[in-house]
């Protein structure tokens, strides 16, 4: 199989041209695999540990986990995530219909999306809860381990987020940035009222480049929403999926899940806040 | 690895004699098999050594696709291997047809028109020239419009439908069967199906490696010209640089229904603007009822162009396309 | 008496072949164990060559040998073209040979071979390359000079003055002037001045330059398409490296050449070096794609003139700056016989030419019919009607007016012609087109049509002296003439024999011409070109007829007693005059001659022979009576040959269209040799100046340097249909004093002639507005008419 797409140019260069197609169908197999290995090896254990009542104490019956413009973001993202992957790569497998513009205006919203993701992420939430620091890795270490099936080992709580919903999201992060940047060149390339057309504002090769950063980006979206939604309805995980759609958890998943130490009840902040507004 | 051109290279030809083996074959050969009829498409890509598909499956002794026959709706139905000269001299084309007589009889020269069919006219592949240059662009599968660019040379080019591509479809008798309301018989291995003209070609929105609807392994058969309009008028005008062996810059094909004076109907199409031939329903809804004067060609012509865009050297193109409008409601005899 | 030839229509030996398709061309031919080559072509405009791997095409089956260009003997230094380069100078250029078994390997062979290339930067566009940082198209510089390649760079005020639509005039390469411009264009009563742009185009000759050349015994035998045949075979020695004496070329039939296979092209040193390489026989077939980028071009101009008129229509100033494209290499020198020609139109009292030869990283330049003098004409006719609008003065008058006669001058140093039957041209063509009456219907209008008529006179250099002619009374009783010319198309081979069956006073189906193959003996020759042919060779032949009469006479009176003075020769026999029965025939004559040897039998010949035709006859001494000769008639003065084209168009100003409804020309060409011949070079030239005026292109992609005009079909040259079917011809048929014929060549003005024809009969339609460049195609007419943006700036090129 062949990872790229070449050509050779006007002046008989041999220059790449995007990625392979083919890569889809590794992404969607690689993807189904996953799932179904995933399905199969790791047991569907919804998580009923006892809590501490000491911990308990003062905590409100719902806890904000998802203010309404994370959600916001996140729907927003993934609804314009699916536009974009729908129209890149059905045409792609022979569902055809006029994709460009409908493409092209998603992604110019799924730039607006992250613009708006990263002014509320410096601007009202506290950055840091995204990083993965040593914690995260001793975490990462214990859940692959009890996941594996080492039933001796306890499950460590996480922080707000738990290593590998970061984990996720930093791989995703890169993709869809990758993505956004080579787009916003290749609007250069097709007819649009945001950018003058200037096709050859880049040689050959580093276009090719582009293409083919853009096409891998997009294919490893592919797999990464396979992964995402796959997790999403997830028995043991669907209280989080729950709370990405009305912002909140209950305070016995918060502390069945959540380290208190690390995720503090005062930054949790309760529903009731959510109803403020962030 | 250098380039070489105007040298066929070597591919197993079939010939077979009936469309049930030559859809059998083309199943089988996919998109490494190539159909050949006239040639005239054809052999350009072969020359130079662009196009080099594994298996070329010759129509040429297809015989039950060639001849003009009365059709089942008091049409005509014409075979798709029927030669452009066959068309244009035909008794009952120019009878009932002459729209289709005249395009037909306008495309190339005499010796093309003996040996290009109708069918091939219809389906050939967009001219223009950084594509068959073989250069990598969108419409052979590459990430780029050579044609579109501000320092491009594209006089020949769109100035509606363009969608990363900007070439057009160099036709002459499509926009007179579209104009026509003809349907197109299309055959595969899977069985028969049938397109209006207008719905057979497809511009590069929909797929921008492919003009008309026909995918690897389908073959166009037939052409079934609907029984014609009462007392129509028609027009068809090609507009090129010689008047021989040359693709038209902008062509318009008009059928009017008129009577007491007044369009009761129309179907205005014109080619070589668009990367399909461009059905005109804007302007046929607003000049009905009208009288086919040259006011109503003149305000037919700017609905015509409404919307219209000019690449860096064809603007002359949105002039000529209000002013053959105009004149083929103005002029339709 | 015979019937006298000279000006009547006869078939020319080689047309039936040619209609019936026995005619051989190049690549008609084969050789035992011949194979076959391809070229590698460079894809880039401008490049170097850092290293080739052929290894896969020569581990390739069938595959025989690769050539490349270090392998070609040492051509000219300096600027010099090779057939094959390691520093490609324009997209198209041949890097390398390939030779294989069949075409099939060798193209195969010739897509496996990888080349590494470091691109160089390229220059479309003169004007580009005259900006201070602008590419050069050469590493060595951008302008042309005395045989070396210079640098010249104009400052940015220049092109800033000029500003987009008009000429940036800086330094000139060459400039010359004739009394004082300026203060002439003081007193002017009009003043008309133009930017004007002439495009280069491609010759396109219907049979591409393909070759085939196999060695036996040292000897070179190489079949080609050239213009000429004795001139090649000099050439060709040069490309393989030998002496020409071992260099048999072989063309008798050429498929057109329009001055691009004058004598010998580039192409054929590859199979003529690859087959001694390989030890096979080779043939190179150029494809129509290859021709289009080896075939020559046109020279494009880039160009400005100011000129002025006294009141009475009188041409009192000319000044003309012209910036040319000449390609890569440069070898055309259009833009100066630009400025020649240009007095050979209108004799301006007072004149100022510059001119900028600029190298270009296009396909090679080289004559195309008409070099030069096709341009200019286009360019300054219609200026020339501008002005008569304003002056009030016919636009025929004003021709007439300004036109040379007999005592006219040409070019900076005013020297005479030999005849100039101008203005009975004029008046002759006016009448047969009706110039009166169709210049009533300027600016009719019919539906959206709209007539424009219009005319344009053009002048070309038309002979030359100092040629040999060869001619044989065989034993057979016949003439053989033997012919160094080459047989390009144009009837010449045999026209130019004519004068000989009319010294001879001998029928036509007694003479056999000998032509295009230099085993044949041939004399020396002009090279077929700058329509020298029918002037210097009806010469040449009428000479060494004249030296066969004597020898006849010689011979007769040696024979029969006498001298030589009673003898006449008539019908094919030498007899004592007032008695046919005493006498000796052709046959006899022959027959004598070869028993008496010496003068008679071309064991002697004239010492003033050139050393190839000398050559000739000794290959021919004792074959018959044989008498060479050198054209020493005397001569003073420049051989000009006229043509006035006249048009009626209709323009539609719905879509930009034209329509040419009436064509009539008429020359000053001397005596009429051919008429139908005439009539064919005339017609032909002016359809060829249409179509480079109305239809046929030359596009390159600016940003790739790669054109795309390599069909016929993309190039647009005109059709049959693009002409009315019927246009008219008349000659002047005065013959010119100083040619004892009187005949004068023909077929390269009539090129200018139908495009400044087509060009001013289009500004007539226009209400005389002139567009000022070729081609003028429907899309610019309409543009303009529709006052929408043009599609293209005033000064591009390649559009």
């Amino acid at each position: 199989m062949e990872f790229l797409r070449r050509a050779l140019n006007p002046w008989g260069e041999n220059v790449p041209i995007g990625v392979s197609w083919d890569l889809i169908w590794a992404a969607v197999i690689i993807g189904a695999a996953f799932v179904v290995g995933h399905a199969l090896l790791v047991p569907k254990k919804v998580d009923t540990g006892e809590i501490d009542e000491d911990e308990a104490r003062g905590l409100p019956a719902k806890l904000l986990r998802h203010t309404t413009g994370a959600r916001g973001f996140h729907w927003s993202m993934s609804v314009t995530m699916f536009a974009l992957l729908i129209t890149a790569f059905f045409p792609v497998i022979g569902i055809q219909f006029p994709w460009v513009t409908i493409h092209w205006i998603a992604g110019v919203l799924l730039i607006l999306t992250v613009i708006y993701h990263i002014y509320h992420v410096f601007a009202k939430q506290d950055f840091w809860t995204m990083w993965i620091d040593r914690r995260d890795v001793e975490e990462g270490k214990l859940g692959l381990k009890a996941a594996m099936g080492q039933a001796d080992i306890e499950r460590p709580r996480a922080g707000k987020y738990p290593v590998d919903q970061k984990m996720f999201h930093h791989v995703a992060m890169i993709a869809t940035l990758g993505a956004v940047v080579t787009g916003v060149l290749m609007m250069f390339r097709v007819d649009n009222f945001l950018l003058p057309m200037n096709t050859y504002m880049f040689g050959d090769t580093a276009w090719g480049w582009i293409y083919v950063i853009h096409g891998v980006c997009g294919i490893g979206l592919i797999f990464l929403v396979i992964a995402h939604v796959y997790f999403a309805i997830r028995p043991e995980k669907r209280w989080m999926t729950w709370s990405m759609i009305n912002g909140w958890i209950d305070r016995e998943r918060y502390l069945q899940n959540h380290d208190p130490a690390r995720w503090t009840v005062a930054e949790a902040g309760s529903a009731a806040a959510d109803a403020e507004g962030d | 690895m250098a380039v070489i051109r105007d040298m066929i290279p070597p591919f197993e030809l079939f010939q077979p004699a009936g469309v049930d083996d030559a859809v059998r074959l083309m199943d089988q050969y996919g998109d490494q098999g190539w159909v050949l009829a006239g040639g005239l498409d054809t052999f350009d890509w072969f020359k130079d050594r662009i196009k080099r598909p594994a298996a070329v499956i010759d129509l040429a002794a297809v015989d039950e696709i060639r001849g003009i026959a009365d059709g089942a709706s008091g049409g005509l139905d014409i075979g798709a291997m029927t030669s452009l000269t066959d068309i244009a001299e035909h008794g009952g084309v120019q009878g009932a047809y002459p729209l289709l007589a005249e395009a037909a009889g306008l495309v190339a020269t005499p010796q093309i028109r003996n040996q290009g069919t109708l069918g091939g006219n219809i389906v050939q592949d967009t001219r223009c020239w950084y594509y068959r240059s073989g250069w990598p662009c969108y419409r052979a599968g590459g990430n780029i419009c050579y044609a579109g660019t501000r320092r491009s040379m594209n006089r020949e080019h769109c100035i509606v439908g363009a969608d990363r591509c900007v070439a057009v479809n160099p036709s002459d008798t499509a926009p007179a069967l579209v104009a026509l309301d003809a349907e197109m018989v299309v055959v595969s291995t899977s069985g028969e199906r049938t397109f209006a003209a207008t719905d057979f070609f497809i511009g590069p929105d929909i797929d921008i490696e492919r003009m008309t609807v026909l995918e690897p392994g389908d073959l166009l058969t037939r052409i079934v010209l609907p029984a014609p309009w009462e007392g129509a008028r028609w027009y068809f005008e090609k507009i090129r640089d010689r008047k021989s062996w040359d693709f038209s810059l902008v062509s318009v094909a008009s059928m009017l229904q008129v009577q007491g004076g007044v369009i009761q109907d129309a179907r205005i199409v014109v080619n070589s603007i668009a990367p399909y031939p461009v059905r005109m329903g804007a302007v046929e809804a607003a000049i009905r009822g009208r009288e086919p004067s040259d006011e109503t060609g003149q305000m037919a012509g700017e609905i015509a162009v409404e919307g219209a865009r000019a690449l860096r050297h064809n603007d002359y193109k949105i002039a000529l396309t209000r002013n053959l409008v105009k004149r083929s409601i103005r002029d339709a005899a | 008496m015979a019937e006298n030839v000279i000006g009547t229509d006869i078939s020319p030996p080689d047309l039936r072949a040619k209609i019936t398709g026995r005619a051989r061309y190049a690549e008609d031919f084969r050789a035992e164990g011949m194979v076959f080559a391809k070229l590698l072509l460079s894809p880039m405009p401008h490049a170097r060559v850092r290293s080739v791997d052929t290894s896969r095409a020569e581990a390739m089956e069938g595959v025989l040998g690769i050539l490349r260009a270090s392998e070609l003997p040492q051509q000219e230094q300096g600027i010099g073209e090779a057939a094959l380069t390691d520093e490609p100078k324009y997209e198209g250029e041949p890097i390398l040979a390939v030779a294989a078994v069949d075409e099939t390997t060798a193209a195969a062979a010739v897509e496996a071979i990888r080349v590494d290339f470091e691109q160089l930067p390229f220059v479309l566009d003169p004007l580009e390359s005259l900006r201070e940082g602008g590419p050069d198209a050469r590493l060595d510089g951008n302008v042309g000079g005395r045989g070396e390649a210079t640098t010249l760079k104009w400052p940015n005020s220049v092109f800033d003055e000029a500003g987009p639509d008009r000429l940036p005039m800086g330094e000139p390469a060459t400039e010359w002037t004739i009394g004082d411009v300026d203060a002439a264009f003081d007193e002017a009563a009009v003043i008309v001045e133009e930017t004007i742009v002439h495009q280069s185009v491609t010759h396109h000759p219907m049979e591409p330059r393909s070759c085939m050349a196999y060695w036996q015994n040292g000897k070179l035998f190489l079949h080609g398409s050239t213009q000429s045949t004795e001139r090649t075979r000099g050439s060709v020695a040069r490309m393989a490296g030998v002496e020409a004496d071992d260099v048999v070329f072989i063309g008798e039939y050429c498929g057109g050449g329009f001055g691009s296979k004058i004598s010998g092209v580039p192409s054929m040193a590859v199979p003529a070096v690859l087959s001694r390489k390989i030890g096979r026989p080779v043939m190179l077939r150029i494809t129509r794609y290859e021709e289009n980028y080896i075939g020559r071009a046109r020279a494009g101009f880039q160009g400005w003139a100011r000129i002025g008129f006294r009141g009475d229509g009188r041409m009192t100033a000319l000044d003309l700056y012209i910036v040319q494209d000449g390609g890569p290499y440069g070898r055309a020198s259009d833009f100066s016989t630009a400025g020649t020609v240009a007095t050979a139109i209108y004799q301006p009292e007072n004149m100022r030419f510059q001119g900028v030869p600029v190298y270009t990283n296009t396909p090679p330049r080289s004559a195309q019919r008409a070099p030069g003098g096709a341009q200019i004409v286009a360019m300054l006719e219609p200026l020339v009607d501008k002005a008569a609008r304003e002056l009030g003065v016919d636009r025929l008058e004003i021709r007439k007016i300004n036109a040379p006669g007999h005592d006219g001058w040409l070019g900076p140093n005013q020297g005479p012609f030999t005849s100039a039957y101008v203005r009975e041209a004029l008046d002759l063509g006016g009448e047969l087109f009706g110039w009166e009456e169709k210049s009533q219907l300027s600016g009719q209008r019919n539906g959206t049509k709209v007539t424009g008529v219009g005319m344009g006179l053009s002048p070309f250099t038309a002979g030359s002296t100092g040629r040999d002619g060869l001619l044989v009374i065989r034993p057979d009783g016949k003439l053989y003439v033997h012919q160094g010319i080459g047989n390009l198309g144009t009837h010449s081979i045999a026209d130019t024999a004519r004068p000989a069956a009319d010294v001879l006073d001998l029928a036509w189906d007694d003479v056999v011409i000998v032509w295009g193959d230099t085993s044949k003996h041939l004399p020396f020759s002009t090279v077929q070109a700058g329509s020298q042919t029918t002037h210097a060779h009806t010469r040449a032949n009428h000479a060494a007829a004249t030296a066969l009469v004597g020898l006849l006479q010689e011979l007769a009176a040696s024979e029969l007693g006498g001298s030589p003075g009673d003898y006449r020769v008539s019908e094919g026999r030498v007899f004592r005059a007032g008695n046919r029965a005493a006498g000796l025939s052709f046959a006899q004559a022959a027959e004598r001659a070869m028993a008496m040897g010496g003068r008679f039998s071309g064991e002697v010949v004239p010492e003033d022979l050139n050393d190839a035709t000398k050559a000739a006859v000794a290959g021919l001494a004792g074959e018959g009576l044989i008498a060479a000769a050198r054209d020493n008639y005397p001569q003073a003065g420049a051989v000009f040959t006229w043509v006035a084209t006249f048009a009626q168009i209709e323009l539609d100003v719905e879509t930009g269209e034209v329509e040419i409804v009436d064509l009539a020309s008429s020359t000053d060409c001397g005596t009429v040799m051919h008429p139908r011949s005439l009539a064919g070079q005339t017609n032909g030239g002016v359809f060829q100046g249409i179509g480079m005026a109305k239809s046929q292109r030359w596009v390159f992609d600016p940003k790739w340097g790669i054109p795309f005009t390599k069909r016929f079909y993309t190039a647009r040259p005109p059709g049959i249909l693009d002409v009315p079917l019927s246009p008219r011809f008349a000659a002047v048929n005065e013959p010119d004093p100083h040619t004892p014929v009187g005949a004068k060549g023909i077929g390269e003005p009539p090129v200018g002639a139908g495009e400044a024809a087509y060009a001013c009969a289009v500004a007539d339609a226009m209400g005389g507005l002139c567009l000022c460049r070729t081609p003028l195609t429907s899309d610019m007419i309409l543009a303009e008419l529709e006052g929408r943006p043009r599609p293209y700036g005033l000064l591009d090129t390649h559009v």
